[in-house]
């Protein structure tokens, strides 16, 4: 910020300047009076944004009239002025756009935004019609098919606040989606737990602890031992998907081989994980059929996580370690860029008289300075005297006289 | 008439450097136009400094650098400590560029 006395003067000099080029501008075919009048308006708005210029520039402009009297800066902030004008109508002119559309309209742009990410997603997967309904909390079963159906049908408030439901569910249940994709389920009346449950009772044998369970991140415990039997020992080996329809074949997607060879995706990651799983935290979905399926449901989600949280860790820990400390040592080693960058914060331009020097005491005497420190301008004029010690060196070189 | 571009280095004088470079390359301004108002700007600003009210400033740190070179002066302070009419500033560094002012009387 700068004080009065240096915006006046700033403002002062930019009007000689502008006084005392018009000439040039205007005659020798120069660019013209508009032009001056834009960079003047430009280099007193540059000013005020620095900080360096107080309060509007009219009041100077009227005060200095002058040379600038005929040319009145109220053109130039003209200039500025629809700029800002624009600005300060912001919002009114985001009001006009918005009038234009109709409400529905703009509910649609949420809605479409929102439905559209879940939608593409279930739609091919029969679930949220037909079973997840109640996981989905789709308020109608019509809905999840095509995003502007269901935006068209509900458009006013409604369809917010499902919607967002709808999708909050979605995120977690997404990965449970992927196993659920190859199952067209016909006969789910019941829940999609328990469906995924049945799908994953193939891997029910996975008695062990490892952690091919959790991988499935269903997390769901599979109920039928029938079903998963089959499946389980000999589908297990083959860690691609399998879906298992009707109720008797499961359709269930398998990702890593279920029982021995769990270890392979998450191997590390599982194994601290196995204690937390012992507990069945988070999805309890049976307390009944194993032990180890409640161990491997909580982590479902956590498993997906885990996979790629150490594949980046290792990557990124080696490139991270590596520039950083050959940018340090660079760094250190130049004193003098970082005596140049000094100046960009705390500069002092001036002229010198006299610059003398007693062993390790300097004195220079300025004159006609502009300084800016600590985001201020400050400018002084003649005599004055700046003291400068150099502790613990001393010369005997003289003393310099100018 | 020679001019101590110096002051086109502070606040005001970088403002309307980038206008002029603002301004000519988007050629409303021609260059040479551009290079007559900074020098009308060094004229301005000096004799704007000199008429200015006087005031006299006291600055007192640790000599961190100095050079003299092309009749420049070029101080690093640290730790300075800069009296004024208005008060009194301290900054942990400070860089002082003094040109000689006798260049301009002869």
């Amino acid at each position: 910020m700068a004080s009065s006395t240096t915006s006046n003067v700033y403002i002062h000099v930019i009007e000689d300047v502008i006084n005392k080029v018009r000439d040039e501008f205007i005659n020798n075919g120069g660019p013209g009076e508009s032009v001056l009048n834009e960079l003047q308006g430009l280099w007193e708005l540059k000013m005020m944004q620095a900080g360096a210029i107080l309060g509007p520039i009219d009041r100077s402009a009227t005060q200095k009239s002058g040379a600038g009297g005929p040319i009145t800066p109220n053109p130039v902030h003209d200039l500025n002025v629809p700029y800002e004008g624009t600005e300060e109508y912001e919002t009114p002119t985001a009001d006009l756009l918005f009038p234009p559309t109709p409400l529905p309209g703009t509910a649609q742009t949420p809605l479409p935004g929102m439905a559209q990410t879940p939608l593409p997603g279930t739609a091919p997967t029969p679930l949220p019609g037909s079973d997840s309904s109640s996981l989905y909390n789709i308020p109608t079963g019509g809905t999840p098919i095509t995003p502007n159906e269901y935006t068209s049908t509900n458009e006013n408030g409604v369809p917010e606040q499902p919607p967002s439901a709808w999708i909050n569910q979605r995120p977690p249940l997404d990965v449970n989606v992927a196993y659920v994709e190859g199952r067209e389920e016909g006969d789910r009346g019941a829940p999609h737990q328990p469906t995924t449950q049945d799908f994953f009772i193939s891997s029910g044998k996975r008695k062990r602890d490892d952690l091919p369970p959790q991988y499935r991140g269903g997390g769901y415990i599979p109920q039928q031992d029938g079903a998963g039997d089959n499946l389980s020992d000999e589908d297990n080996r083959s860690q691609d998907l399998k879906v298992v329809q009707g109720g008797n074949q499961q359709m269930f997607v398998q990702v890593g081989t279920m029982s021995s060879r769990i270890p392979q995706l998450d191997g590390p990651i599982p194994d601290p994980y196995d204690d937390v799983l012992s507990t069945p935290n988070i999805y309890n979905y049976q307390g009944v059929v194993n032990e180890d399926y409640n161990m491997n449901t909580p982590m479902p989600n956590e498993m997906h996580a885990a996979t790629p949280a150490p594949v980046q860790n290792d990557t990124g820990d080696d490139d991270d370690d590596d520039e950083p400390l050959n940018e340090d040592d660079d760094d250190d080693l130049d004193d003098v860029d970082q005596g140049e960058d000094l100046n960009t914060t705390h500069l002092v331009l001036a002229q010198f008289d006299k610059v003398t020097r007693t062993k390790s005491r300097w004195k220079c005497t300025l004159k006609d300075g502009i300084m800016h420190i600590n985001n201020k301008d400050i400018l002084f004029n003649k005599k004055s005297i700046s003291i400068v010690w150099l502790l613990g060196i001393s010369q005997a070189t003289g003393e310099f006289d100018f | 008439m020679a001019t101590f571009e110096l002051y086109r280095r502070s606040t005001i004088g970088m403002c309307l450097t980038e206008t002029l470079d603002q301004m000519v390359s988007g050629g409303v301004l021609s260059p040479e136009l551009a290079i007559q108002v900074l020098i009308q700007f060094d004229k301005s600003m000096t004799e704007a400094l000199e008429s200015e009210v006087k005031s006299k400033v006291s600055v007192k740190g640790h000599l961190h650098t100095y050079r003299f070179c092309d009749n420049v002066w070029t101080f690093i302070l640290q730790n300075a400590q800069l009296k004024s009419e208005d008060g009194q500033e301290t900054v942990d560094s400070v860089k002082i560029v003094a040109c000689d002012s006798k260049l301009l009387t002869q």
